[in-house]
């Protein structure tokens, strides 16, 4: 992976149309389940859909990611997320091969940690049919980085196909990290799983625009594109 | 002793008084005061009594109430905000409780005999009980124990759609909201406990954002020890459908094969239902102006409409919507604990803490219509077996002129509302 999509695509002026129909003056749209994003018929563009399962530790910023990435207000105190919630978001993506242009339709699983342990179908409602997981760590938890190698043997399921990536959170409080950068390359090295920063930071309550979160988002369109090239020619 | 306008609500354990949470207010009153409220409520038991209620000679309001022997809740108003009335607090109080039980179980709340664990756990029931602090609410459930309900155009229809939706999904119980307040609801729905119908569309009021939900709760007097399962989705934003179930479906099952199938073909129909969040009557039903505001509540059933935003050209001088919101709640208040103390009212209060006096002391009958005239608005409240109807007018209104207002608009709203 690494050269399917156009990374930034956000920022090109060809995009402009695309962008306006998920988001209007820097406010992300909302959107239901009955509902997506309508484009007029000369720029129509295939939807694709994927399941992404965000999984760490309590406390470790994943409602806070759901989100972020969602355009909506993160809040700013941890309340303990009860069961299961799923956050959509809608990505357009431009292939680089041909240029065609897909709006990725990403559901977001998140669990509360503390409910998945009370309630036992949680974990596998989240994990059935996953496309990819997102494993998160704090920068400011040690213990939550030092659980990825074991959460990383362990989950080869849902499936080997299963996209994973990790994400560090509250990178912004790097006064306090636990984690250092040499660490951090020799994680991805080790296991050749791509870490990335949780966009913005700063803790900051409020909206992120789509500078913030395109890395990720484009990151994750690209792995999960790739996975189903590599699954379409085999 | 607590910020202006604030109420807070503080928690504790029965036995011990190790406070478990605190919540509303900025500023949390300093533990010594904590302490000494919980010492005096353990005082009386000691003695034998039940402390239940004081208020200081400013207004500012403390109400104690011991649940299932395992936690005390202590409502505390400060005395700035002189109206925070009684019941509202005695409704927090007991709204929380069954909250913490709907996200916990009744069984985790009784053996808490990790205190910690039980403190950590409890943050989960933040939101809710946070929901039920801020009064910053549209609707009255939370006062009324009945649901807020909106009535929308084409009733059969969603009817209809919800309850082939929800036997799809395994479930009698299915109900369709807008902003948390009822469109329509299946049969069994209106059989859970009314406490039960008002917590649940408040939940879903909170899980606004996220799209779709699996969220295992327990139901305070139906099932708190066994939970089940609330399906949520979102089909538009501002508009929820979810299902009461047992282990099947799965949410993706549900989402993947259900959710579109029975709702894309009314999207429409739940478009014009977004419209009714302010309002909650079709435009259809047209009321005469002076009206600021008014409560229905349908009293068998134990269901509710209440709406501030009739009058479309109200003039500059009447007062603002937010401020309507607090007469008519206030306006609910003063009747319910002066004139209409209903019957089954009456029993409840009774029950729940034996110590009330009989109240309309000096009224050997039950009153049917009362009005009030102040320098803000006029409004009129009359009973029948069958309804309550609380009508909140300008003060250009002629006295006089009230109860043939508040007669007249309770048949039509009967008449286009079969509510
Ligand atoms: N400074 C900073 N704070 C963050 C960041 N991400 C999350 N937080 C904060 O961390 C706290 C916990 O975040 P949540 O997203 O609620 O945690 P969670 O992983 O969903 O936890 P559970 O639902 O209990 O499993 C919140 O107060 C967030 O505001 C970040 O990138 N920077
Ligand atoms: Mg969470």
């Amino acid at each position: 992976p690494g050269s399917l999509v156009v990374l930034d695509w956000h920022r090109c002026a060809d995009s402009k149309e695309h962008f306006s129909r998920i988001q209007r003056r820097n406010v992300r749209k909302r959107f239901g389940l009955l509902e997506a994003p309508v484009l007029r018929p000369l720029l129509a563009a295939d939807t694709v859909s994927y399941k992404i399962f965000l999984s760490g530790k309590s406390g470790v910023g994943k409602t806070a990611l759901a989100a972020r990435l969602a355009g909506l207000p993160v809040p700013s105190m941890h309340h303990e997320t009860t069961g299961v919630q799923t956050t959509v978001v809608f990505w357009p993506v431009k292939l680089r091969e041909n240029g065609r242009v897909l709006f990725f339709r990403l559901q977001l699983w998140d669990c509360g940690e503390n409910t998945l342990r009370r309630f036992d179908h949680l974990l596998p409602a989240c994990t059935e049919q996953a496309d990819a997981v997102l494993l998160l760590f704090s920068f400011t938890d040690r213990t939550s980085f030092d659980d990825l190698s074991s959460h990383l043997t362990r989950s080869s399921s849902p499936s080997a196909s299963t996209v994973r990536l990790v994400v560090g959170t509250k990178f912004d409080l790097f006064m306090h990290t636990d984690v250092t950068e040499r660490e951090l390359r020799e994680f991805q090295q080790a296991w050749g799983v791509p870490v990335f920063r949780v966009p913005g930071g700063a803790g900051a309550p409020g909206v992120a625009g789509l500078a913030e979160v395109a890395p990720l988002l484009d990151a994750l369109a690209e792995h999960l594109w790739h996975r189903d090239v590599l699954a379409a020619q085999s | 002793m607590l910020q202006g306008g604030s109420v807070q609500l503080l928690c504790l354990t029965a036995s011990s008084g190790v406070p478990l949470f605190c919540r509303g207010a900025t500023r949390p009153l300093p533990f010594s005061i904590i302490g000494s409220l919980n010492g005096v409520h353990m005082f009386g038991g000691g003695q034998g009594t039940v402390l239940s209620s004081c208020v200081t000679d400013r207004g500012g309001r403390v109400l104690w109430r011991v649940f299932h022997d395992t936690v005390v809740l202590i409502a505390v108003s400060s005395q700035e905000s002189g109206a925070v009335s009684e019941l509202r607090l005695r409704r927090l109080l007991e709204n929380s409780w069954n909250a913490m039980v709907l996200v916990l179980g009744l069984d985790e709340l009784a053996s808490a005999r990790n205190v910690e664990r039980l403190k950590r756990d409890l943050r989960s029931c933040y939101r809710l009980i946070d929901a039920f602090l801020e009064g910053e609410w549209d609707g009255m459930g939370d006062l009324m124990h009945c649901a807020d309900c909106v009535v929308p155009l084409q009733p059969a229809l969603l009817q209809e759609v919800l309850d082939s939706f929800a036997h799809a999904a395994d479930s009698e119980f299915g109900c369709l909201l807008t902003h948390g307040k009822i469109i329509v609801a299946t049969e069994k729905w209106w059989r859970l406990a009314p406490q039960e119908v008002v917590l649940l569309s408040a939940l879903v009021r909170t899980l606004d954002g996220t799209i779709s939900r699996d969220y295992p709760v327990f139901l305070p007097q139906g099932s708190p020890t066994v939970p089940h399962r609330l399906l949520c989705f979102q089909l538009l934003p501002g508009l929820d459908v979810c299902v009461l179930c047992g282990p099947s479906p799965s949410l993706q099952k549900a989402e993947s094969e259900l959710v579109v199938q029975f709702w894309s073909p009314v999207i429409d129909t739940l478009h014009g239902c977004l419209a009714l969040r302010d309002r909650c009557l079709p435009s259809s039903v047209t009321l005469q102006h002076g009206i600021l505001g008014l409560l229905l509540i349908n009293r068998e059933s134990r269901r509710a409409i209440s709406t501030v935003h009739l009058w479309a050209g109200a003039p500059a001088d009447v007062p603002l919507p937010a401020r309507r919101r607090e007469l008519l709640r206030a306006l609910y208040t003063l009747a319910i604990t002066r004139y209409f103390l209903a019957e089954d009212a009456q029993e409840e209060h009774r029950s729940v803490d034996g110590l009330e006096e009989d109240f309309p002391a000096g009224f050997s009958h039950q009153p049917v219509q009362f009005y009030l005239a102040t320098d803000e608005c006029k409004c009129f409240a009359l009973q029948t077996p069958q309804h309550q109807l609380y009508l909140l007018t300008s003060v250009t209104v002629p006295t006089f002129a009230l109860r043939s207002l508040a007669t007249r608009t309770l048949s039509t709203l009967l008449s286009h509302t079969g509510f």
